[in-house]
């Protein structure tokens, strides 16, 4: 679930007009959270971080109470009364597991990979189409990711 | 008929069978993602953004069988991702049929033509090629100079195999209507058997977060591309879904029609939003509270959605829901929707409102202002 920060031009628009009038729908405005090691100090730092966490598509990196650490995508996470009885579950970088942690036992959190969703990447497209076109280029296309 | 008869039975008879068993919330579609990963990078799909690790990962045929055993839809689609990249899909497929599920394999078509032996025809399987639009529109669309005439080669190929072909497109704000419904003109003299056409989801990860269209033009777009239809035109959706695209007909969302399988399980609510995920199917139908989704809920993440993953369903149970709808869905099958306005609004449409779109091969237009252009998205 995303944020309400995350979502506040959609609720700001959505203040103002019927969603049945609407012309044109507003996207989000993006927050760069790449590198980010939220503060953890308060349970709701911790419920406001995992979310963003929940949220993020790149890797992150989870370091536990006892010393531990666990990097990978978090895909999903289960929120409780407390946090002993709320988690996040991972799929980590190297293993095809899911693996859950309690909010509890969370230390800090980074959001160490990459954010494979930022970046203004249509219209940095559009103007390096123009610049390969200039150059005389042919079948020009945004190329998915590399995975290897 | 834009379906073979014995399709629109069997989904007729398992609606009927589950209104006499008295459930109200039950599944239309499982809309099964064996991979996320692509050989496209559109603008406006934010379903493909992962970490490698996540990109490289798979479901197994057996993961994909069990899916559709739990889920129990007459009707399974794959979308992905590219389902063409999966290295299994000849076997899923194959699963599949034998299971008698009608399967539509979404695809892009990039890798159709070559693939298209791994496959066997069928009663039960249909290619869904998606294509946005004529030429320049889904090449754009898709970010990929000449996808447009691989896609359409591999439709033909396809075709010519005899196999069933079915298409998907979706429209983003700074579609043209007049170019969609030639689209449609296009696509039957390729033979396809019918056609889907649906607005674009606002994607929170999608590259292009400006061309998202409301609920009011979209039902000013689709009032202009569906009104007047053409004889010739064959639609694969439900007459119902399709005049609440016209802005004939109020529709609530139905957010459990088309439960979503991946990778990481049972999505929850639906297969446009993310928010957490269920082990089972039976999970997910208990624990999401689906009231807090839908536009009538208030979610801003709902508020503008018109999309058939949501609204299909809807369509489909307004059919079977009284007399009413019956007789409303036959009248609708034989309609051309005459409709004057609607022709105005075709003839007054200004497609470059927002600026004209990039045209490839005529860059020195654009390049001479020195701007960036919009343009249409996934």
């Amino acid at each position: 679930m995303a944020t309400d920060q995350q979502e506040s031009a959609k609720i700001e628009q959505l203040a103002h007009h019927n969603p049945d009038e609407l012309e044109h729908a507003a996207g989000r405005e993006r927050e760069v959270l790449e590198g980010w090691v939220p503060e953890l100090a308060t349970e709701a730092e911790v419920r406001e971080a995992l979310e963003k966490a929940f949220d993020y598509r790149g890797d992150v990196t989870i370091t536990r109470k006892d010393g531990s650490k666990i990097e990978g995508y978090l895909f999903d996470r289960r929120s409780g009364t407390s946090l002993a009885d709320s988690f996040v579950r991972i799929i980590p970088t190297t293993e095809k597991t899911k693996v859950n942690v309690a909010y509890g036992d969370i230390a800090a959190l980074a959001f160490s990979g990459r954010d494979t969703a930022a970046g203004k990447t249509f219209e940095a497209w559009v103007k390096k189409y123009w610049e390969k076109k200039s150059a005389g280029e042919k079948n020009i296309q945004i190329e998915p990711e590399k995975l290897d | 008929m834009a379906v073979p008869i014995s399709q629109a039975w069997t989904v007729a008879t398992y609606v009927l069978k589950q209104k006499l068993a008295g459930r109200k919330k039950y599944p239309l579609v499982l809309m099964l993602e064996p991979l996320f990963r692509c050989n496209l990078a559109c603008a406006g799909c934010g379903k493909i953004q992962y970490p490698a690790h996540i990109l490289k990962a798979e479901l197994s045929p057996e993961d994909c069988f069990k899916a559709v055993e739990e889920c129990g839809t007459p009707m399974v689609a794959i979308p992905g991702g590219e389902p063409l990249l999966h290295p299994k899909m000849p076997e899923i497929v194959a699963g599949l049929v034998a299971r008698k599920k009608y399967v539509y394999m979404c695809t892009n078509a990039l890798l159709l033509k070559e693939k298209l032996h791994l496959f066997k025809p069928s009663k039960y399987l249909s290619f869904s090629v998606h294509v946005d639009g004529q030429r320049e529109h889904h090449d754009f669309s898709v970010c990929r100079e000449g996808g447009y005439d691989i896609a359409m080669e591999g439709v033909a190929a396809a075709v010519a195999a005899g196999f069933r072909v079915t298409t998907n497109t979706t429209l983003f704000d700074g579609a043209d209507p007049n170019s969609v419904r030639a689209h449609f003109d296009e696509l039957m003299v390729a033979g396809v058997e019918s056609m889907m056409v649906s607005p674009g989801y606002t994607y929170d990860k999608a590259p292009d977060q400006n061309h998202f269209l409301g609920r009011a033009k979209s039902r000013k777009m689709f009032r202009a591309i569906l009104s007047n239809r053409k004889k010739s035109w064959r639609f694969n959706a439900s007459p119902m879904f399709m005049e609440f695209l016209m802005g004939k007909k109020d529709l609530k969302c139905t957010p459990w029609g088309m439960p979503t399988f991946s990778i990481f399980g049972w999505q929850k609510p639906c297969y446009l939003l993310q928010d957490g995920y269920a082990d089972s199917f039976k999970e997910l139908m208990e624990t999401v509270e689906w009231q807090n989704y839908g536009t009538e809920s208030g979610n801003p993440r709902c508020a503008n959605c018109m999309v058939h993953s949501g609204y299909e369903a809807s369509g489909v149970n307004y059919t079977f829901g009284s007399i009413k709808g019956l007789l409303q869905t036959a009248k609708a099958m034989f309609s051309r929707y005459d409709d004057e306005g609607a022709q105005r609004i075709l003839n007054d449409w200004k497609p470059a409102q927002h600026g004209p779109l990039v045209q490839i091969g005529t860059a020195s237009a654009a390049s001479a202002k020195g701007e960036l252009q919009s343009v249409s998205g996934d």
